[in-house]
């Protein structure tokens, strides 16, 4: 027999039915009895009972009806929490501690051979070059916060039992952890509208096209002397936008399922979608460790561009020389020089 | 030390509902909060069986597990316990347990689903037996007064049987070698890596 | 890591040590709770409220004596198994349930409603001040203003129309002692229009019980069962209606391997549980067990020892049999001739086996013949007064026995006494008023419509109304109501106003009545229905939790409930509104002669004795409140099979549990009750009995008296007729009889002391020593396969009213028109013109009605608990897959279902199933507060209104009476159903 899940409306009873429709044998109008002389009931309910091996013969869990609104509790037994919890204990805090301490393991590599890559201070200019203006400062440095916190109280999620709880003891923990959650769950919205602004702002220019090729081919200056050509934003940066595109949405949708529970799945749709969060989480919170390298220790003069929006017209031609031509075109005047007026955003 | 355990027999179950009110009214446990219901299968058709469910007490519980904050711990009677001073409400217990028993005050998860709420085996919480903030949090403390919990005792039909594991399944082989048939311990496999062999 | 701390303060209890907590605090235990919430932000608050007081009782330590829990015995008010119910009061608050372990018919057990029952006393939704509607608005009143307005209405409608313009509508739900009472109350107040519940459940029952062998109750017990090899449950479904009851069926099935055979148009939870399940069509009872008994006419498997010794006119039951043949049967009620040639084999051969019915069985216009086609099945295979056997019927409310047994009944006085002048006489005995007295009471009847004028006696010996048709009384044209007026006034004491059929046309009684006054826990549905404006009253009762007195159980096991607590709000009980009613209207004195008052409350021990001085009819003589409570105290004793407490026992010993009556004699003569009816194998002193000699000696020239069958240890070993101070003479046993006794005798007899019998003689002599010559008081008669005194004295099947199939009606019809309970029942008129218009056509499907495990009866109280109305938050309708995929209809979704009259309509939710057949919709009958799809919730008085509503099955029921007991057909009628 196989079962169909049935809409479930508001009340009532939750329901699953057993759909058979060849089971309905054509009975006279009015007499509910079948006319081969059997009754469809069968004779002896006792005999025929079912039980716990059979239903998982056809099932993957045991549902049945209840009286009572909540549809969850009409699966008697789910055993699929075992797979759930085997990822959650078993491989996450690996996947998780080996992806991000690989990551910093990787970028202290990367620094100790390459160093802290530099301008030439010879070739300062001296004058600045508006990179960002202050709303995408705003919005980056509010989708930052909120990603760090995220982050830290994601982590806690994996690590907290296994780092924090034997270190400060639970009852201290557990305030720690509940504090964390509310941060978790309302820092969120701000996390998600960060998101959604920097790619509404930034789109137009990090459509990928030839030139990242061509920059990716080079090195992108990391590996080379020199710098390859480069638009507003380079194909690294492109990296990174996309990452934050794609991995937000993602941590945005999985999360939203979690905020409102079983709204719109059941729950081995609630244990994909926590597996869902936790990967994409760490995976990118290890690619966001690999941008605030570049973007601070890893690069000199990068930081400015979200510091004070501003940076040196030479590092900004060094980095992207194309961007700068584009800018220096479009007014007469010539590069947006430094001073008190930041021109409006495009 | 006993190790407890509930058993359900399904061919004694009417589902007459009497281990969820009996559970409601023994801890007031408030509108929503279901820590035990009863789920008919294969209803309306010949084979139809009425099983009674609430937190199983798993040996290795899954729902300590995957806790983030590790707020469950369990007694020398092997009942599940978990502290809710120390639960966050994440919820990922109930994505965990194969029995649906953790159970959330709020319906979302936005801000909190408060904090969760599951079948005691009426035996209380961390705090001091009998105390206000133990029954306040967790309801009436009967194992500590030498008493099993009130579905099971209350229980129309003795179907649902609660104490010792080893006792209750004694029982529950008696009555299919005396009956002749049974649709054995509903969910022990999952709970207890064991079943009820006849 | 979390430990557990597991030594503690174990000397003392939970609720000790939480109550000391909480007494610190200064919060009741519903008030903490209420800030408790299992909320993170609630223990915050709650936290700094409560821990100064833990940290003070814990300081204290064990020397810290917190306040004494008491533990309180009463029945659960919820169904006739009689469950004991263990309360836990600390300082006057019920704060927990304790398993009743020492309660051999519960055995610590409960359903969903007796393990939430605690709700019921401290429930915020109960009814808390008298109310009254002015304008259409409830205005709170106090109790002296309501029973002065009250009892003005009522004499002055008295004076106007009559004492049988006012009905007295009681319950089911009382205890036998407000039950007595009430029927007293009607008696003083001078009408026979005193009611119950019983008249919808079991009044059939009763009636054809009662025809057949002599008393109308189950013959043996719950726990008798699990002595049952085989068990027949038709037209019930114990597993929600009386979840206990399955305890012992089932263990019966479990412990013999018994068949538990279910018959029933519904695949109900208790036919999960069958071993084998036989579905037929609502209302083709008759065929169905005629078709058994034809297997077993057939096959010889009849008892045919049994028959000779114990039955008269069994041949005249094998006439009839003999047309219901396999095909005929097939033909009507769908069930195949060999599966009830299986039934049949089962039910004559693997013995002992009983036969357990309930409202599928009673609730039809063919009631009381359906009871009697039942009797007859046991009769015929010899399965009854043995262990294991009998008519195992299950009662539904709580005290519907006893409420019966007592007296709350249109056409009996308490115990069964008739409406004839030795009736009357004895109670006004009793009562120690004159018998003339009472007569005057009662109104004179004019000559109306051609009938003939009825005198004061002759009013005084007519039945009432039945609570079935209290409408009817109200709207049907006077000249149609036999009585000096139609309707006026309604006095309903906890009953609900949905429980009759035909809601529409209720309604429009309600609105026309010229006082409706509803005495409940709860508001009932009486209060929502917006029917009323002003001169309607609501008082507010407690339930009989929080008031002491006996229920009987359906097993008639009579049980003392003692007061847990004090009646919550300003709810009175049934004792002292009657007592504060009859001081108004200016009877009290009389009404509580022997009766003692204190603070306005009848003792409740008082009327038991009273009881038990006018009870010789029913053995209700022997169960003094000394002897009830002993066996509350002594409940562990008593055996789980037999019921019997063991001989040596120096409180109970001997005694069946509860006393089950008959209890013969005096309490001082220690009877232990009967636990088997007509059980012959015992001697009468140990509860043996024959079946009763209640139809005379003879008839047509055959004996009615038993032949070579008699209790264990007669004196007399034939048949012999019930005695009489006459029949004594003769047998030289008069000299058995004390002087007083005999004083007694001659006293009562007056002229003619022959005629004072064993249920007149106030001093119990008769009894008494019949008993010592092991004869049984009622004498050894015959039970009767035709009763010829019934409109069918051999059952024979009639269609419904509202059939499905109209081509079976030429041949099977209802009975013809007639006057019953002084209105017509045009029952015949109706299904002839359902007929003809060809309703079944318009209205194809098949309605039938039951129950739910959590709700009860009209299911305002029910309704009103959050425990259990969480359970079941929806009125619904049970509609088979196939019938639902026709029309489209999904499971939970919203469905009108319209009725074949009035052109009624209810709007509930589907809920799509297999466990009613093709053609059959099943609706629970315990919702109200919806009409048409209206939600009516504004209309209760504020904060009284049940958690959930629904709409009432009755919306659309239907016509149809049966006609020895006016009962409603509620199990077979026709609807429509399609998507809303």
């Amino acid at each position: 027999m196989r079962r169909a899940v049935t809409l479930f409306s508001t009340l009532v009873l939750a329901t699953t039915l057993l759909a058979a429709p060849g089971a309905f044998a054509p009975a006279r109008a009015q007499n509910p009895i079948t006319q081969d002389g059997q009754n469809p009931m069968g004779a002896k309910p006792t005999a025929d009972s079912v039980n716990e091996e059979f239903l998982f013969k056809n099932a993957d869990k045991i549902t049945g009806r209840v009286s009572i609104p909540d549809r969850k509790s009409a699966n008697l037994i789910q055993p699929q929490g075992r797979e759930y919890r085997a990822f959650r204990e078993s491989w996450l805090p690996w996947i998780g501690g080996l992806g991000i301490l690989g990551m910093i393991a990787a970028l202290a590599g990367f620094f100790l051979w390459r160093g802290r890559i530099l301008t030439d201070d010879t070739q300062e200019s001296g004058r600045k070059i508006l990179r960002f203006n202050a709303f995408e400062r705003f919005a980056h440095w509010m989708t930052a916060t909120c990603f760090i916190i995220l982050s830290l109280s994601g982590l806690n999620y994996i690590f907290g039992k296994r780092l924090l709880m034997p270190l400060i003891g639970p009852e201290a923990f557990g305030s720690l952890a509940q504090w964390a959650k509310y941060s978790h769950v309302y820092l969120a919205w701000p996390f998600m509208l960060g998101v959604v602004i920097m790619v509404a702002v930034w789109v137009k220019d990090n459509i990928p096209n030839r030139i990242d090729w061509a920059w990716i081919k080079a090195g992108g200056g990391f590996l080379g002397k020199g710098h390859p050509h480069a638009e507003r934003f380079n194909a690294g940066q492109k990296g990174v936008f996309w990452m934050v595109a794609g991995f937000g949405a993602a941590m945005g949708v999985t999360g939203l399922m979690m905020l409102f529970p079983f709204t719109v799945l059941d729950i081995n749709g609630m244990q994909v979608m926590q597996v869902i969060h936790a990967l994409i989480g760490v995976a990118f919170i290890v690619g966001i460790l690999a941008h605030i390298y570049i973007g601070t220790l890893g690069m000199k003069g990068a930081y400015d561009a979200m510091g004070s929006g501003e940076v040196d017209l030479a590092w900004a031609r060094a980095h992207h020389d194309l961007w700068v031509e584009k800018q220096q075109a479009k007014t007469a005047s010539g590069p947006q020089l430094t001073g008190r007026h930041p021109a409006p955003a495009e | 030390m006993a190790r407890m355990k509930f058993l359900c027999d399904a061919d004694r179950c009417i589902e007459c509902n009497a281990c969820v009110t009996a559970c409601k009214n023994e801890h007031e446990v408030p509108w929503g909060i279901n820590r035990r219901r009863v789920v008919t299968l294969n209803d309306g058709k010949p084979g139809e069986r009425s099983v009674s469910m609430a937190c199983m007490h798993c040996t290795d519980a899954p729902c300590a597990a995957v806790c983030p904050v590790n707020c469950f711990y369990t007694t020398a009677d092997a009942v599940v316990l978990h502290s809710k001073d120390i639960c966050i409400g994440c919820g990922y217990c109930f994505y965990a347990c194969p029995f649906g028993a953790p159970q959330y005050p709020r319906v979302g998860n936005f801000g909190s689903r408060g904090k969760m709420d599951k079948c005691t085996y009426c035996s209380g919480g961390p705090e001091a037996d009998f105390s206000v903030a133990e029954y306040e949090k967790y309801g009436s403390n009967r194992l500590a007064e030498g008493k099993l919990p009130l579905c099971a005792e209350m229980c129309s039909t003795k179907a649902l049987l609660a104490g010792d594991g080893e006792m209750i399944a004694e029982i529950y082989k008696q009555r299919v070698v005396k009956r002749g048939y049974g649709s054995g311990a509903w969910g022990w496999k999952t709970a207890y890596r064991e079943t009820v062999a006849i | 890591m979390l430990t557990k701390r597991k030594s503690g303060a174990a000397s003392r209890t939970k609720h000790q040590a939480v109550a000391a907590g909480l007494a610190a605090g200064m919060l009741d235990r519903r008030g903490f709770l209420r800030k408790s919430g299992l909320a993170a932000g609630a223990l915050a608050a709650a936290g700094s409220l409560q821990l100064g007081s833990v940290r003070q009782a814990r300081a204290a330590g064990s020397s810290a004596v917190g306040p004494e829990t008491v533990i309180k015995k009463n029945v659960c008010t919820h169904c006739s198994v009689g469950c004991t119910v263990t309360a836990e009061v600390v300082n006057g608050v019920w704060v927990g349930q304790e398993p009743s372990y020492a309660s051999p018919i519960n055995r610590g057990t409960h359903c969903a409603k007796g393990a939430a029952i605690r709700e019921l006393v401290s429930s915020d939704r109960r009814l808390k001040y008298p109310m009254k509607l002015v304008a259409g608005q409830w205005q709170r009143i106090s109790w002296d203003q309501a029973i002065d307005e009250i009892g003005d209405k009522l004499q002055a409608i008295r004076e106007k129309n009559g004492a049988d313009s006012v009905y007295w509508l009681g319950s089911a739900k009382f205890t036998n002692e407000a039950a007595y009472l009430m029927r007293k109350f009607g008696a003083f107040w001078g009408t026979n229009s005193v009611d119950h519940q019983a008249r919808i459940c079991h009044s059939t029952t009763v009636a054809g019980v009662a025809n057949t062998w002599g008393y109308g109750a189950q013959t043996n017990s719950y726990n008798d069962i699990r002595n049952a090899k085989t068990m027949i449950i038709l037209g019930g479904n114990p597993a929600e209606a009386h979840p206990v009851s399955m305890q012992h069926v089932l263990s019966g099935k479990e412990i013999n391997r018994a068949n538990m055979i279910v018959i029933d148009p519904r695949f109900t939870r208790t036919a999960a549980h069958a071993t084998e399940y036989v579905r037929i069509r609502s209302g083709t009872d008759i065929p169905v067990v005629w078709g058994i008994l034809w297997h077993i006419f057939q096959n010889g498997w009849e008892d045919k020892e049994f028959i000779s010794q114990r039955v008269y006119a069994m041949d005249d039951v094998r006439k009839e049999v003999a047309k219901w043949t396999p095909e005929e049967v097939e033909r009507v009620s769908g069930v195949p001739g060999e599966q009830l040639k299986r039934v049949a084999e089962k039910f004559a051969k693997e013995k002992p086996a009983t036969l357990i019915w309930c409202m599928g069985a009673t609730q039809h216009t063919v009631g009381t013949a359906n009871v009697r086609a039942l009797c007859i099945l046991c009769l015929a295979t010899g399965n009854v007064g043995k262990p294991g056997t009998g008519a195992n019927i299950f009662r539904g409310h709580t005290n519907v026995q006893g409420a019966t047994d007592l007296g709350l009944d249109v056409t009996s006085l308490p115990l069964y006494y008739g409406l004839v002048e030795g009736g009357w006489r004895h109670w006004a005995r009793v009562w120690d008023v004159p018998y003339e007295w009472l007569q005057s009471r009662f109104d004179e009847v004019p000559a109306t419509a051609g009938r003939k004028a009825r005198t004061r006696k002759e009013n005084m010996e007519a039945p009432g109304i039945t609570s079935t048709r209290w409408f009817d009384a109200v709207n049907l044209p006077p000249e149609q109501i036999d009585q000096r007026s139609p309707l006026k006034a309604f006095m309903v004491f906890g009953h609900g106003g949905n429980t009759v059929t035909r809601l529409p046309e209720a309604i429009e009684g309600m609105n026309k009545l010229e006082l409706l006054v509803v005495a409940d826990p709860h508001p009932t549905t009486f209060a929502a229905l917006d029917a009323r404006q002003d001169n309607t009253y609501l008082l507010p009762i407690c339930t009989s939790l929080e008031m002491d007195g006996s229920r009987t159980a359906s097993n008639r096991s009579i049980q003392w409930g003692e007061q847990i607590v004090q009646p919550a709000f300003e709810s009175k009980n049934d004792y002292e509104v009657l007592y504060r009613l009859a001081t108004k209207l200016g009877f009290a004195e009389t009404l509580f002669k022997n009766i003692k008052i204190e603070n306005n409350v009848p003792s409740a021990e008082d009327l038991l004795r009273e009881i038990n001085r006018g009870g010789w009819s029913t053995g209700y003589c022997g169960q003094s409140p000394e002897r009830l409570k002993a066996h509350m105290r002594n409940q562990a004793k008593f055996d789980l099979i037999t019921l019997r407490a063991p001989k040596d026992d120096p409180e109970v010993g001997g005694d069946y549990y509860g006393l089950p009556w008959p209890c013969w004699g005096k309490p001082e003569l220690r009877h232990p009750g009967s636990a088997i009816l007509y059980n012959t194998s015992l001697h009468v002193k140990d509860g043996g009995s024959t079946f009763r000699a209640r139809f005379g000696t003879e008839r047509n020239g055959e004996t009615l008296l038993a032949e070579n069958s008699f209790t264990k240890g007669s004196d007399l070993t034939d048949g012999y007729p019930e005695f009489t101070f006459g029949v004594f003479k003769k047998l030289g046993w008069d000299k058995d009889l004390t002087a007083d006794e005999l004083a007694t005798i001659l006293k009562i007899g007056g002229e003619k002391p022959e005629t004072v019998s064993w249920a007149t003689d106030l001093s119990g002599g008769i009894q008494r020593v019949c008993l010592d010559h092991g004869v049984i008081p009622f004498g050894n008669g015959k039970a009767r396969a035709n009763a010829w005194n019934l409109p069918d004295p051999v059952p024979v099947h009639r269609e419904p009213i509202y059939t499905p199939r109209p081509d079976l009606v030429a041949k099977y019809p209802t009975r013809p028109d007639e006057r019953q309970f002084r209105m017509p029942n045009i029952g015949f008129s109706v299904q002839k013109s359902a007929v003809e218009r060809n309703v079944a056509r318009d209205f194809p499907i098949i309605l039938t009605s039951g129950r739910l495990v959590e709700y009860e009866g009209g299911g305002e109280e029910t309704r009103s608990n959050p425990w259990l109305a969480e359970l079941q938050q929806d009125m619904f309708v049970e509609i088979n897959t196939g019938d639902a995929s026709e029309r489209g209809i999904k499971d939970g979704q919203f469905v009108w279902v319209t009725g074949a009259e009035n052109s009624s309509k209810a709007r509930m939710k589907a809920l799509v199933t297999d466990r009613v057949g093709k053609g059959v919709a099943f609706m629970p009958f315990h919702f109200s507060g919806w009409y048409e799809g209206k939600d009516m919730r504004d209309f209760y008085p504020k904060g009284t209104d049940p958690v959930v509503l629904g709409e009432s099955s009755n919306s659309v029921t239907t016509y149809g009476f049966d006609p020895v007991t006016g009962m409603q057909e509620t199990k077979c009628t026709l609807c429509q159903i399609k998507a809303a």
